[in-house]
């Protein structure tokens, strides 16, 4: 199912967003006058050093947090425009969400957790949808366990098949492989890839590991706000270098 | 699914909802045994008036009119009998003459027999009849100078066939001797409610009660082949047209006593509920903080869900769900918990004196709709506030680390909120004290009230909550130095929770304070009124009820020796141009001599036709003195009276007008008083009087004779055993409080785990941990107990003014109690902490710190 990801459609778009916290001498620019764009089927991530603004473009790209000004647009959609309700169900419906700390309900079982997002728009999951994804998570023996039951790789793992299961537009994940050893670490990479490459989906990363850039098809850099600079089909030593070039 | 998720987050915390759902049942239980007592207490009597009259078809008895004030019935003359005996429809009649706390037996002792609460009756009686429903279970029916008695009195009184008794009767003027000829069971049981009954034949009847040739009317059983309306027909007729007399049903005499019964067991039962529902009004403080607590632990989640789509609604919902579901346990629990809470009423009265008839307790179909609405209501209710805050959780509180929601908004709407409630609380109070209303509605409104004022005060009380428990604190702070400083800083951070768990004790100390300041008012009043208005050495009257006795007791009182004046106050009915009112009969040549009305215009002297007027009647009636007013007695007597005096003190004489007794006493049914007070001669020995006065009355057992300082140790007697009772009803809301300030510490604590986790680390010791966890609950309990002391004085305060000077005219505030309440809060703090200061101290200091 290979394509090529540099051509297709944009499907999530920053333009001009400024996020300011604070105000007066306190006042923060996490993102100042930024402009991004995120193409169907593509695997993105952002990196750049501690406060340069990654982790707040991934909350309001991903609704999860209002631009100060600016125009955010998901799937033709402007964020700005939206009401808190109807930026639920844009996330709800749209948007899957990674974080880094899995953030499972704890007292649902990983296929409840999975299909949460549906069951609280009152849909039914796609069932051939569903066992392709849970296939490829490959967590079919551990549908009924508890997240305690789980170990952490596999806990991030039903947590991006819970992004998947809705089918969303695109998915952002904020440094899934955070909490995790490189080894399940790199098998969460590895799934996500698997996602993009094989089941279409797009993917937006924040991280601020090399090796996990590495396996992206484009990773842009952040500092103070601003896009600094973007690799396509990044490799690990590339962008070692460059970040080791930025003093970061 | 939500639903779901609900039901798995109630599983995963229910250690921390359990204290929360066990003051929801304490409240309910109460509620649901409140309606199982009462419900159970109406099913006995009308079983008992059921069998009582079941041999009854008719009964023939004088009308009673619209004066009668309804001790005993109109008496009518024994020939009646005879028409009615000699009708063929007939098969058997019986006269009747029946007495209620008049005739009692005395035992050996001197001492009377009767019961405590329940009443003794006295009933004349021919022995087994169709017509009557009790049975000899030993010995034989009365006859001449012999009494039958029910088992009940027989067993209490150690009393069998053949034994001597003396028996008293207003009717004659020393003890009789009697034999108990037989001893009576009533159906097929010993007991009647505890009630006393002596029976006796009819002439014997009639002397006791000093009415020869007289009874209360002829009960009548038909014969076979004739209907009941036959019956009444028949009677009816043979009577003529003779208006005095009316021919009543058995069933309608069945319905006339269940009314009576039920009447008086409504007003029990509405007692008891509306202390029930203060105990579940305090749950709500209770419920709300639960939730809110629960809610703030729950933020990441609430903010995971929101992340993946859940709208705030959903959130709300779930929420609620959450507290419909323990709503619905709750009740469960609560309607059988009302069988415990029933019984444990029962025996608490029965420790008071007051007997229960046993019998079984029953679930009526309204008792479990009204306990699960409640149980339900108050529960989602309760958290409706806090569902609100979760739908204002962001998603992004699912990545913040100790994000709490935005409560700063809220706060100030909440404050406002808390403000209009507030007043709409003092106006309500206000308006129920002072406004001229009926009761039902006052009450109303004085409940409904008083709720908003302690919702109000409970929202408000967030604006000093931290500054109050940081004074509060500031010692503990210097005895205890950082460990105090912890402490005070704990109790005083989160000031929405430390408000809603002081409330929750505030409640009730504040309506136990207002109901202290309320008696102790009174007493004072009343001690006031003794000391300055009431010049008797001696009062006479019935202790056990204030029942009313036979005027014959007053004239042997002014004669014995040692004693001067003797006044004696009896109450009626009269109609005054056309209205019905309240009336004293009193001495009126005593003056002021024995008793006195304050008379601050006119005479005592009311010659033939006198009438005083209280002051307050006089201004609302527009009446001064030389002013004539028609009057009708009980009797039809009708007649004008002019006003001769204005007095202005009607605590002892309950009513707005008085009479001579002299005149009264012609046109009553019967001569009795309820109050006799005496003043000694001059120079007479006090205890030589009295003893003569006590001798004097020697033929009424029920009386007793004491001098001024017996009679308050009595009167105060009387309060506090009612105070007894109060505080017992609302010791269940100190109980939901206490445990109210246990759940917000036990769940405080497993907020804070990582906090103490660090204290831990950092080398606090367990001991330090636990006295820092008590300080805090102990200075929330402080600040809960002043809250209720200031508001219970203050409502106490407001009650008094509200209660006319005749009745409450010195306000007494109880400080000494006050010191005590707020150390009691303390303490109560102090208890609730021990076993979450245990939990705190008993952390792992690795988990504790690794939690997220």
């Amino acid at each position: 199912m290979s394509q090529d990801t540099m051509t297709g459609a944009v499907i999530a778009s920053a333009t001009n967003v400024m996020k300011i916290y604070g105000s007066g001498e306190t006042e923060v620019r996490a993102l100042d006058g930024l402009n991004a764009e995120f193409r169907r089927g593509q695997f993105s991530a952002v990196m750049g050093p501690s406060g340069s603004g990654k982790s707040t473009l991934m909350h309001v790209m991903a609704g999860l947090d209002r631009a100060t000004s600016g125009d955010v647009v998901v799937g033709g959609v402007d964020l700005s425009t939206l009401s808190e309700k109807k930026l639920t169900l844009l996330r709800r419906d749209r948007i899957g969400f990674v974080f880094q700390a899995y953030n499972l309900v704890p007292t649902l079982s990983a296929e409840e957790n999975m299909v949460l997002p549906l069951d609280l728009a009152g849909r039914k999951p796609d069932p051939e949808w569903f066992n392709q994804v849970v296939t490829a998570v490959g967590l079919g023996d551990r549908l009924d366990h508890r997240p305690n039951e789980l170990s952490g790789g596999q806990q991030q793992r039903v947590a991006v098949a819970r992004a998947l299961v809705g089918q969303p537009d695109i998915i952002f994940a904020d440094e899934p492989t955070g909490n995790l050893d490189s080894k399940t670490g790199h098998e969460i990479l590895d799934f996500l890839r698997t996602a993009v490459r094989e089941l279409g989906q797009t993917v937006v990363m924040v991280t601020h590991d090399p090796l996990g850039a590495s396996y992206t098809d484009r990773a842009i850099f952040l500092e103070d706000g601003k896009i600094t600079s973007e690799m396509v089909d990044p490799n690990a030593d590339d962008i070692y270098n460059y970040m080791r070039s930025l003093g970061a | 699914m939500i639903s779901k998720l609900v039901r798995r987050n109630i599983a995963a915390t229910k250690g921390r909802l359990f204290l929360m759902l066990l003051s929801i049942v304490l409240g309910v239980s109460f509620v649901s045994g409140s309606f199982l007592l009462a419900d159970s207490l109406r099913a006995i009597f009308s079983d008992i008036t059921a069998t009582a009259f079941s041999g009854i078809d008719a009964q023939v008895r004088g009308i009673e009119g619209d004066l009668s004030t309804g001790e005993e019935a109109i008496r009518i003359s024994e020939d009646i009998f005879d028409t009615v005996a000699a009708l063929p429809e007939v098969e058997y009649a019986e006269a009747g003459l029946a007495a209620f706390f008049q005739v009692y037996t005395v035992g050996a002792d001197g001492e009377v027999n009767r019961p405590q609460g329940p009443p003794v009756f006295a009933n004349s009686w021919a022995g087994p009849s169709v017509a009557s429903s009790f049975a000899l279970r030993d010995g034989q029916a009365p006859s001449g100078n012999q009494v039958a008695i029910d088992a009940t009195q027989a067993e209490t009184e150690g009393l069998a066939v053949g034994d001597q008794v003396q028996v008293s009767g207003p009717g004659i003027d020393e003890l009789l001797d009697m034999e108990v000829s037989g001893i009576v069971s009533f159906g097929d049981s010993d007991a009647l409610a505890g009630a006393y009954f002596n029976l006796f034949d009819l002439p014997t009847m009639q002397t006791l009660m000093g009415s020869p040739g007289e009874i209360d009317g002829v009960i009548v059983n038909g014969q076979d082949d004739v209907s009941n309306t036959e019956l009444l027909r028949a009677v009816q007729a043979a009577l003529g047209d003779d208006a005095t007399l009316e021919v009543v049903s058995g069933t309608t005499l069945i319905d006339e006593q269940s009314g009576e019964f039920n009447e008086f067991i409504d007003i029990f039962g509405n007692v008891l509920l509306g202390f029930a529902l203060v105990v579940l009004f305090v749950s709500i403080f209770i419920i709300y903080n639960t939730f809110a607590i629960l809610i703030s632990q729950r933020i990441r989640q609430f903010g995971l869900l929101r992340s993946i789509g859940a709208t705030g609604q959903q959130l709300t919902r779930m929420v609620l769900i959450e507290a419909l579901i323990i709503g619905i346990i709750a009740s469960i629990i609560g309607l059988f918990g009302g069988i415990g809470i029933a019984t444990l009423l029962k025996y608490l009265f029965s420790q008071g004196g007051g007997e229960f008839p046993d019998g079984p307790l029953l679930f009526k179909t309204r008792t479990i709709i009204i306990v699960f609405f409640l149980g339900i209501g108050v529960t989602v209710g309760s958290a409706l506030l806090p569902s609100f805050v979760a739908q204002r959780i962001p998603a992004l509180a699912a990545l913040r680390d100790g994000a709490a929601a935005t409560t700063e908004g809220s706060r100030h709407r909440r404050v406002l909120f808390g403000g209009i409630v507030f007043t709409l609380g003092v106006a309500l109070t206000l308006f129920g004290l002072f406004g001229s209303l009926s009761t039902a509605p006052r009450l109303a409104l004085l409940g409904f009230g008083a709720a908003l004022l302690f919702v109000g005060v409970a929202m408000l009380s967030v604006l000093f909550a931290s500054a109050a428990t940081r004074f509060l604190g500031a010692p503990v702070e210097m005895a205890r130095g950082l460990n105090g400083r912890l402490a005070r800083d704990n109790a005083s951070r989160n000031p929405q929770r430390t408000a809603a768990t002081a409330s929750a004790l505030m409640i009730g100390l504040a309506l136990i304070t207002g109901v202290l300041v309320l008696t102790q008012s009174l007493r004072a009043s009343f001690d006031k009124i003794l000391d300055e208005t009431v010049a008797a050495d001696l009062f006479i009257y019935d202790d056990n009820q204030g029942f009313p006795f036979d005027g014959a007791a007053v004239a042997q009182l002014a004669v014995a020796p040692g004693i001067d004046q003797v006044a004696a106050i009896t109450s009626l009915k009269v109609d005054i141009d056309g209205q019905v009112e309240n009336a004293t009969g009193f001495d009126v040549a005593s003056t002021d001599q024995v008793l006195d009305a304050q008379l601050i215009g006119g005479t005592y002297d009311t010659g033939e036709n006198g009438v005083l007027i209280y002051s307050g009647k006089a201004d609302e009636l527009n009446l001064a003195i030389g002013a004539s007013i028609n009057v009708r007695f009980e009797d039809d007597f009708t007649d004008d009276f002019t006003i001769v005096g204005v007095f202005d003190d009607n605590t002892l004489f309950g009513s707005a007008w008085i009479f001579d007794r002299a005149t009264t006493s012609q046109h009553t049914n019967l001569d009795t008083v309820e109050f006799v007070g005496a003043t000694f001669e001059a120079g007479a020995e006090p205890a030589l009087a009295q003893m003569a006065a006590e001798d004097a009355v020697a033929n009424f057992p029920q009386l007793i004779v004491q001098d001024n300082s017996e009679f308050k140790e009595t009167q105060e007697g009387q309060i506090n055993s009612l105070l007894i009772v109060v505080f017992a009803l609302l010791g269940l809301c100190i109980v939901v409080a206490f445990i109210g300030i246990v759940n917000t510490m036990a769940l405080s604590i497993l907020e804070r785990t990582r906090e103490i986790g660090l204290l831990r680390a950092i080398g606090t010791s367990r001991r330090q941990l636990r006295s820092m966890v008590r300080w805090e609950a102990i200075i929330v309990g402080v600040f809960g107990a002043l809250l209720g002391v200031v508001l219970g004085i203050i409502i106490g305060y407001a009650a008094v003014s509200a209660i006319p000077d005749s009745f409450i005219s010195v306000v007494s505030i109880p400080w000494r109690w006050a010191v005590i309440f707020t150390i009691v809060g303390g303490v109560l703090g102090m208890f609730a902490a021990v076993l979450p200061a245990r939990r705190a101290a008993r952390m792992n200091v690795l988990d504790a710190i690794s939690t997220v």
